[in-house]
């Protein structure tokens, strides 16, 4: 999490970015033209609402001023190029435009509910969903690389704030910066319509404003990014405490680290209390530029008025309304400005998936194979993840169906990798690998996958019911198929016991269960579509010395009548195998049965000393005077 | 959310336990214990704290004025024509809103400062308070409780500082003196408008309890979204293995259209509050209208004076809404600050005794001398995590020092128990754990951790380089001293194969080494340490055989002439112990050497024959 290295580097240049994302909301372009029209409304009724006021307020001025100098009551009130009826009692006046007021009111809140849940509804209920929807399922069809590439963090913050950011292109700066626009441009002529000089006076400062926002907003940024950086980094440490308190406690570092939280939690006060300087500077001059306003609206407008050039209620209380709905607008300024930052990175991020090559897929005239046979070829294969050293070189190697391959090797010899090619998590960089006689790139990728069965190093379940689980890769089985599946994987007793049987739910990782359960549960997984090909990427890695036993028998009928490759580091495995491969730094460097290997110096002799030790001392003590 | 046509295939929908943590309440009200308890840590910046609450007052009485002055220039000078007067009201208002502004400065940058230092204080103090627990605390407690203290709880407190409190707090000194204002003018117009005041709160109030019942209830659609989501990426391997692709695409987006559900809810919600408060001021501009032109009309109230009750009733009104909003946020703070101090007042279950010794160094004073292991005692040891539970009984023996222990025996027979008691990770609940012949009570545990060495079968590394992580083990060690420790344990070679040597980075939660190379790293890290008393759990099970062959050179190494306790599956290590210890259901049932035990015939030899078949079979 927090600083990305695989989001830098070169992508798609600004301008690209924007003119996506204008393709994205132009998907949405009725209900934009829709939200734009209520806010159009709800504009021009403002106006009117506003104009009410100083209409009553100089109303009210003038009939009081009338009747102190004995003049009849005052002529007609003009409003919405209609008179009212002269000779009108003034408070059936009053009452008229309060009741106007209230009338514009009412409709102006209905129109905002209906806007504001018009505008979630475009965001939240379509463009959101469409947009993850389609991040998750590209994420579903990348390549192994992407996600060797990736962390979980990352590609989470995808999917849910990198598209939050994206939809604020939508709502926050497209349809505001219109909405923004136009107010402003219908506020400026109006305020004109009052007083050009007034308003010139008026705006002047607004410049100034927009100017010193984006200023700030350029020198803050970077702090922000570096507060957090900070923070990130004085709860990992915490985070890291908490996980590791055996460890600081067994080698009693408590004070070390008690020293080092203290300096990166202090280091976070201190650089916040540089950002609270600048903000503190900030806000305090963008409220005094807001009031220079006031004092020109005063000086000058008094001016105005006092030489009645302007009325007092319809002309400087209206015009105060107006520029501080003005104001209201000039400060969306630096918030679109904000937003479009914002959904850049965003868009940056999520376009990346978006637009991220699968590098495995089928080709366009794919073979269908619904069966194999499982007779396995490699030939030269060579492999790297597209870094300088490769991980495979030179691979050949010939497996009939129904053979086991068992592989050994020091972690990062290429073990993994060397099965991950069989059903094409990666492509082979060099050679190729044939099924049957077939360029495994040339078959379906469906058909390929389905006949493969796979069982990882850690077996991965997912928060479901057993039952799901097994069924994983056939959602439709039937319930005598998974029992079938689970027998074959020595599963179905304990199964049984569980609290709900095959309904039980797994936690999340399949926390409640042993790792030898969930190692089964696994194989389970795998022999239920009954595949030609099977592959065990050490299948016991996780598992303790004394639950490998529980495994030993699922692992036997799993691979009965099976092309197995399995992935291994004991002898009583690897002498089940056909054929033994020793891989070193990517290279096979020993290969026979163990009868054969066992004979001669080399590095499986090694490890097969160090294991034949104990059996041959259990013989000595045998001999010995052991009943 | 069950799939009714699917009793039991597709579902992909995590099922969320409910988190403790919630059913603690969200809201707490306010309690002035809690705040100021809160604000005592604000003491290193306690002169701010003063001048803060001097300028939460001037500020109260600053806006009004402004207001007044606004108004009294518009309804007097301006509209009698009078320019001097236009003139001096606006230099007035001129020189007040740059000193009100200067003030702002401070007033703003303070309240920022008070709360981080606040915050700065509580997180400190987490931190200390949970270092000083026992380990049972953290097999207790789980990591995202504490994450969430720290992060969520203390920022719910930072927002209670920074932007409520002193915030409230002026918004409330505004209305009370826009109210002194007003009733001055006109009383009675005041009341009629004033009527308004608990109405406008309640409409808020209602809506906004609404608003957070409905963002909780988001909150967890959206986190059951990210839970699946997670499961999808962590298990993107195994559905691409098995072709799940599709189903779980379509799964995907049933559970997001059902998230955007609850967020229109929410849009729905917020979207009558905002016009309803719009409204409510509209409502208010027209009864002014009414009301006051009524009351002009029948000459009880200056015309131009209803100019005043326009603009400064603004000033009136606006803090309840602001306040409203606050008070949520206000209990939130107080939620937050209340589980804080749960925390931070959690008991240890243990301390050291203040009595406590530190635990002599044989190995101070001198490199030359004999590096001897401890003496370690276990008499009539009986322990249980819970005490009602015991999961050792009566356990006694003695590892002379530079003897190694071998403990044997299936899950659950008490081995972890004893490395833990040996530890004193926990303490015995009845007997003694003595070394070199002193109570373990009695001895202080950094000092006697300072002696012990650890490596277990998960071993945590944290991020930064290999090399810190082995200098761990004795942090004034240069770098020579530990590529003199490895060489020691004949690993330096593999030092070296790692990808930047020593500078090599462990990524999250080690990620970037293989587990044999994390292993490696404990191993040099407890040599580095030079310990008295070795503790091996479990420590080579998770490596491969060929990277476990190359250890097994380092093993021994490590072992010579220290105290060891060791757990292992494999046999070739207990092999070589001075004491097997055979444990059942937490008692000793056999001890003696291997040779003897074998030769006894019972469960040792038992339990090894069976083990070494399965290396056999066939």
């Amino acid at each position: 999490m927090g600083s990305s290295p695989e989001s830098e580097g070169p992508g798609p240049s600004n301008s690209e970015l924007i003119r996506r994302l204008f393709a994205l909301a132009w998907r949405y372009r009725m209900r934009c033209v829709q939200v734009l029209g209520i806010q159009l409304v709800l504009l021009t009724m403002g106006l009117f609402g506003l104009s009410f006021t100083g209409i009553g307020i100089d109303y009210i001025r003038q009939v009081v001023a009338h009747a102190g100098a004995g003049h009849p009551p005052v002529g007609p009130v003009r409003f919405l190029h209609m008179s009212l009826p002269p000779g009108l009692h003034p408070m059936a006046v009053l009452a008229i435009l309060g009741g106007s007021i209230l009338l514009l009111s009412s409709c102006r809140a209905v129109l905002n509910y209906v806007y504001a849940v018009r505008v979630n509804i475009l965001v939240q209920q379509h463009l959101v969903v469409d947009l993850r929807g389609e991040i998750y399922d590209k994420l579903q069809r990348l390549s192994f690389r992407f996600f060797d590439a990736n962390t979980t963090g990352s590609i989470i913050t995808r999917v849910t704030g990198d598209v939050q950011s994206v939809r604020m292109f939508v709502d926050q700066v497209l349809i505001q910066s219109v909405i923004m626009v136009i107010s402003l441009t219908v506020y400026a002529i109006y305020m004109a319509s009052l007083s050009p000089g007034l308003t010139v006076a008026c705006l002047a400062t607004s410049p100034v404003l927009w100017i010193m926002a984006a200023g700030f907003s350029r020198k803050i940024q970077p702090e922000y990014a570096e507060n957090r950086r900070l923070v990130e980094r004085m709860v990992q440490f915490l985070a890291e405490s908490i996980q590791g308190a055996a460890v600081v406690k067994g080698f009693g570092r408590q004070d070390e680290n008690r020293a080092r939280f203290t300096r990166l939690n202090g280091e976070v006060l201190t650089q916040q209390y540089n950002i609270f300087w600048w903000v503190s500077l900030f806000s305090p001059t963008a409220g005094f530029l807001t009031r220079i306003n006031t004092i020109v609206l005063l000086g000058y407008g008094g001016w105005l008025v006092a030489h009645d050039r302007l009325p007092l209620g319809a002309g400087l209380v209206v015009f105060a309304g107006l520029l501080d709905q003005f104001a209201g607008q000039v400060n969306n300024v630096a918030t679109v400005v904000n937003s479009v930052q914002q959904s850049l990175i965003g868009a940056r991020r999520v376009f990346e998936i978006l637009d991220a090559p699968v590098d495995v897929r089928t080709p366009r005239d794919a073979i269908r194979r619904p069966r194999f046979e499982g007779a396995v070829r490699f030939e030269g294969v060579s492999f790297d993840y597209g870094r300088l050293e490769p991980v495979l070189h030179d691979i050949s190697l010939e497996v009939k169906p129904g053979e086991c391959v068992a592989i050994l090797g020091a972690t990062g010899a290429g073990k993994s990798v060397l099965m991950s090619l069989i059903p094409r998590f990666y492509d082979v960089s060099k050679g190729r690998i044939l099924i049957d006689g077939i360029d495994v790139r040339r078959l379906h990728l469906d058909d390929l996958r389905r006949n493969i069965g796979t069982v990882f190093q850690e077996s991965f379940l997912f928060s479901n019911t057993v039952a799901a689980n097994i069924a994983f890769g056939h959602p439709g089985a039937t319930q005598a198929q998974v029992e079938r599946a689970a027998r074959i994987a020595a599963a179905h007793e304990f199964i049984t016991a569980l609290p709900k049987g095959y309904e039980t739910v797994l936690g999340e990782s399949g926390n409640s269960l042993s790792g030898g359960q969930r190692q089964r549960l696994a194989i389970a997984r795998a022999v239920l579509l009954e595949p030609a090909i099977l592959l065990l990427d050490d299948p016991t890695a996780a598992i303790d010395s004394e639950t490998e036993r529980e495994i030993f028998d699922a692992l036997d009928r799993a691979i009965a009548g099976r092309t197995t490759f399995i992935v291994a580091h004991r002898l009583s495995t690897l002498r089940r195998a056909d054929v033994i491969i020793v891989l070193e730094n990517g290279r096979i460097v020993q290969r026979g049965s163990h009868a054969e290997l066992i004979r001669v110096q080399g590095p499986y002799l090694h490890v097969a000393n160090l294991q034949l030790v104990d059996s041959r001392e259990l013989q000595a003590a045998g001999e010995g005077g052991a009943p | 959310m069950s799939d009714q046509d699917h009793p039991r295939g597709p579902m992909l929908l995590v099922h969320r336990v409910r988190d403790e943590d919630d059913d603690e309440e969200q809201f707490k009200p306010l309690d002035w214990r809690l705040i100021s308890r809160i604000l005592g840590y604000a003491a290193p910046i306690r002169r701010k704290l003063v001048i803060m609450y001097v300028l939460t007052t001037i500020r109260s009485a600053q806006l009004p004025a402004l207001v007044w002055i606004t108004a009294r220039v518009i309804k007097g000078p301006i509209a009698m024509g009078d320019m001097h007067g236009v003139l001096v009201g606006t230099v007035a208002f001129a020189v007040l809103a740059v000193i009100t502004d200067s003030m702002f400065h401070f007033r703003q940058r303070y309240a920022l400062e008070i709360g981080e230092t606040v915050v700065n204080g509580l997180r400190e103090d987490i931190f200390l308070r949970t270092q000083r627990q026992p380990m049972s605390f953290f097999h207790r407690v789980k990591l995202g409780r504490i994450l969430s203290r720290v992060t969520s709880d203390v920022e719910a407190v930072r927002v209670g500082i920074q932007d409520v409190g002193f915030v409230s707090a002026i918004q409330f000194g505004q209305m009370v003196f826009s109210a002194v204002v007003l009733a001055s003018y006109d009383w009675k117009l005041f009341l009629v408008i004033a009527a308004m005041a608990p109405a406008l709160w309640l409409v808020n109030n209602h809506f906004r309890m609404k608003f957070s019942r409905l963002t909780r209830a988001s909150q967890e659609s959206f986190s059951r979204v990210t839970a699946t989501l997670a499961e999808s990426v962590n298990g993107i391997r195994v559905t691409q293995g098995f072709v799940r692709q599709d189903t779980n695409a379509g799964l995907f987006r049933s559970l997001l259209s059902d998230h955007s559900k609850y967020n229109v809810a929410l849009a729905r919600t917020s979207a009558v509050l905002a016009p309803i408060l719009e409204l409510n001021s509209q409502f208010f501009v027209a009864t002014l209208l009414v009301v006051g032109g009524w009351r002009v009309f029948h000459g009880t109230l200056g015309a131009d004076d209803l100019i005043m009750f326009f603009l400064m009733a603004n000033i009136f009104f606006s803090p309840i809404t602001v306040i409203g909003n606050q008070y949520n946020q206000g209990l939130l703070a107080m939620a937050g600050a209340e589980r804080i101090f749960r925390l931070l007042d959690t008991e240890p279950d243990w301390e050291d005794d203040p009595g406590a010794q530190p635990l002599a160094d044989p190995r101070a004073g001198g490199d030359g001398g004999p590096r001897r292991g401890a003496r370690v005692e276990l008499r009539d040891v009986s322990f249980g995590y819970d005490p009602s539970r015991l999961v050792l009984h009566g356990v006694s023996f003695t590892a002379e020092p530079g003897q190694t222990v071998a403990l044997v025996g299936h899950t659950g027979s008490g081995k972890s128990s004893i490395i833990n008691l040996v530890s004193k990770f926990y303490l015995p609940t009845k007997g003694e754990v003595l070394v070199d012949g002193r109570e373990i009570r009695g001895i202080t545990s950094r000092s006697l951790h300072r002696q012990m060495g650890m490596v277990q079968q998960q071993n945590f590394l944290f991020s930064g380089s290999v090399l810190d992580n082995i200098r761990l083990g004795r942090p004034e060690s240069t770098e020579e001293d530990v590529r003199r420790a490895a060489d020691r344990l004949g690993c330096l070679a593999m030092v070296d194969e790692l990808d930047a040597g020593l500078a090599t980075q462990v990524g999250e939660r080690g990620a970037g080494l293989s587990l044999g190379q994390r292993q490696l790293v404990c191993f040099i890290r407890a040599m580095l340490a030079d310990p008295r008393i070795v503790v091996l759990d479990e420590a080579t099970s998770s490596i491969d055989a060929l990277t476990e062959s190359r250890l097994q050179g380092a093993l021994a190494t490590l072992l010579r002439g220290r105290t060891s306790f060791v757990v292992a599956h494999r046999l070739s290590t207990i092999r070589g112990a001075d004491l097997v210890l055979v444990l059942d259901k937490g008692r000793i049932i056999e001890r003696g050497t291997h040779p003897e035990l074998l030769a006894l015939g019972g469960h040792y030899a038992a339990l090894y024959r069976q083990f070494v078949q399965v290396d056999d079979r066939r």
